[in-house]
């Protein structure tokens, strides 16, 4: 049975005019599963609805069966971990300040994290080679040192599923393929499924098992990455000419074929 | 971790020397030598024993409930200052934002109008501080509940009740009522008794009290709405628990002592610079930070050639080079603009 499924999902924030409409895929415990689609289709506001964070007006997402929106945000928290597009927090809060804020699901309201709980947040940063930035504030971090940050204190929350919003966005070439290399590694060794979104189709071949591509709030495609990762696919979600490559190794990748001819800018 | 703790261990040596300053100094100056004297004899303000009679008396009965009452204020309002900053993720936020003493000068002004007792009008301002408070949560919890409508919401109230002051003053008495009500807005220690001590003095330190077991949670509610219900946060529940006990200690260190500003603002950001920004050491430090400035600002009050000056002008006078100063001097980020 899958891990994660969404049936029949909708959502709209005003009442008028639905931002997903009739959303339904699953996700199998394991898989990297990749959100794909241009701008403004949805990708994120799917990611908050599989998180609770907003509600969907129909359908429901489930955990192994269990509905999202009857747990509590506390269950929740032990099941699915966010990595938020995090840039900026108000206070000058410590990396290791930040990672062991994950302990507040598993602590009361009067409670706070003790000897034990710095430990082992410092043990999550030593394993993704973060030790040494411990006790510098996170604001004062580069983008790539961030996300890494982020997905420490995800990983803290020691979840089922790893949620990743646009984990890419602010990120240069070479730290983008060290967070996903990350990801993926992390997700096989701990046993967990990761559904990120993403914008590039070329990081979403190389990285993810499974594809949702999401046009205009439904679902344009889906399915293992093998099977839909097709130039005709991509080329009606994108609405752009492209074509697909492949390369030296065997490995596939997008190039836009509209040189000279510009798309209108969505 | 050193370097926070001899922070904590300085400021209480600090708080120990300015409350040996502020009990020996004033009108009626007591001499250190005093106090070995003193200790020599059984305690109590009854003891007709000449020569001690009147220090006990001074002592007892004027400067001991002025001082503690000095150093709950200021720690009161620093904490409740810290906690609106979390929870507003917002460092320029003091802990008037939501209309809490605004609407205690409001019941304050209105008690003094329809001419009240001490007790009544220290219980009518606290009660309005509440209400003001809770008029504002309630406008934001109908509005979208976010932050910002919350903010809002707190200015609507604020104007609304500084329009009621301004309608009291208008109807007060010029020469009796008026000048009672603008004194009572600058902020004063000068009438604090023993009885102070044990109502108000008894809530705020409940107020601190639970506000210090609360604080570790404020670190994720200051991450953010989103990111602190991901990370497992039951948000509205926890904001109106904060909001709910921060309002009720500076409601009652208002009804107590009037409209004291600038502490609750600046002695959350001095904290921060001296030890970072976890709030489960800067509640705490902060709160001695308040305590010990309050302390200050009270005893130079009251000892100023010239006789005594509200202390609510003192704290800005001197609160706020002194800040200016420390932002200068002090290049260590504890917060991003």
């Amino acid at each position: 049975m899958a891990l994660l499924t969404v049936h029949d999902l909708t959502f709209d924030y005003d009442g008028t005019h639905s931002v997903l409409k009739n959303i339904s895929f699953a996700v199998a415990g394991g898989a990297i599963c990749g959100l794909l689609g241009p701008n403004g289709s949805g990708k994120t506001t799917l990611l908050k609805c599989i998180n609770g964070i907003l509600m969907p007006n129909r359908g429901e997402v489930c955990i192994n069966g269990r509905p999202v929106a009857k747990l509590s945000r506390k269950t929740i928290a032990g099941l699915m971990a966010v990595v938020p597009q995090l840039t900026q927090v108000a206070f000058a809060f410590t990396v290791l300040q930040m990672v062991v804020m994950a302990r507040i699901a598993c602590l009361g309201m009067f409670d706070s994290p003790c000897a034990a709980d710095w430990q082992a947040a410092e043990a999550i940063l030593d394993k993704l080679g973060l030790a040494h930035l411990r006790h510098r504030p996170f604001n004062s971090l580069s983008g790539g040192e961030k996300q890494m940050v982020l997905l420490a204190r995800a990983l803290f929350q020691d979840p089922l599923i790893l949620l990743l919003d646009e984990p890419t966005a602010h990120l240069d070439f070479k730290n983008q393929h060290l967070l996903l290399d990350r990801v993926q590694s992390l997700t096989k060794d701990k046993g967990l499924t990761t559904i990120l979104t993403l914008h590039d189709p070329n990081l979403a071949v190389r990285y993810c098992s499974d594809l949702v591509m999401i046009k205009g709030g439904r679902i344009h495609r889906q399915g293992t990455t093998h099977a839909v990762f097709d130039a005709g696919v991509l080329t009606s979600m994108y609405g752009m000419d492209l074509s697909i490559e492949t390369g030296d190794r065997g490995e596939s990748f997008v190039v836009p074929t509209t040189a000279g001819n510009t798309p209108t800018l969505h | 971790m050193t370097r926070t703790r001899r922070s904590f261990v300085v400021a209480v040596i600090t708080l120990g020397v300015a409350a040996a300053i502020a009990v020996s100094s004033g009108r009626y100056p007591i001499a250190l030598s005093t106090f070995a004297q003193l200790l020599h004899f059984p305690f109590s303000p009854t003891d007709t024993h000449a020569p001690l009679a009147q220090t006990v008396l001074v002592l007892w009965s004027v400067r001991l409930p002025r001082i503690l009452m000095a150093i709950l204020t200021g720690a009161a309002l620093a904490v409740a200052g810290v906690v609106f900053q979390g929870l507003f993720k917002n460092p320029l936020v003091s802990p008037a934002i939501l209309g809490v003493t605004t609407g205690a000068n409001f019941g304050a002004a209105l008690a003094m109008l329809l001419g009240g007792s001490a007790l009544l009008l220290q219980l009518s301002a606290f009660t309005w501080g509440l209400i003001a408070v809770g008029l504002a949560y309630q406008i934001g919890k109908r509005g979208d509940h976010s932050i910002t409508t919350l903010v809002l919401a707190g200015v609507i109230v604020s104007a609304l009740f500084m329009a009621g002051i301004s309608l009291i003053k208008c109807k007060a008495d010029p020469l009796g009522q008026l000048p009672a009500i603008v004194f009572w807005t600058m902020g004063s220690f000068n009438s604090i008794v023993w009885q102070d001590v044990t109502t108000g003095g008894t809530l705020i330190l409940i107020g601190i009290m639970i506000s210090y077991r609360l604080r570790w949670g404020l670190n994720p509610m200051a991450l953010g709405e989103e990111d602190a219900r991901a990370l497992g946060l039951d948000v509205s529940r926890r904001r109106l628990g904060y909001i709910l006990v921060a309002t009720l200690t500076v409601a009652a260190a208002t009804a107590a002592c009037g409209n004291i500003g600038w502490v609750g603002l600046v002695i959350p950001h001095m904290a921060r610079m001296i030890v970072g920004a976890d709030h489960a050491v800067l509640l705490p430090f902060a709160g001695l930070l308040g305590g010990i400035f309050m302390l200050a600002m009270d005893t130079l009050a009251r000892t100023l050639p010239g006789g005594e000056i509200p202390v609510g002008i003192l704290t800005a006078v001197v609160g706020a080079p002194f800040f200016g100063i420390l932002l200068v001097r002090n290049r260590r980020q504890a917060w991003s603009p």
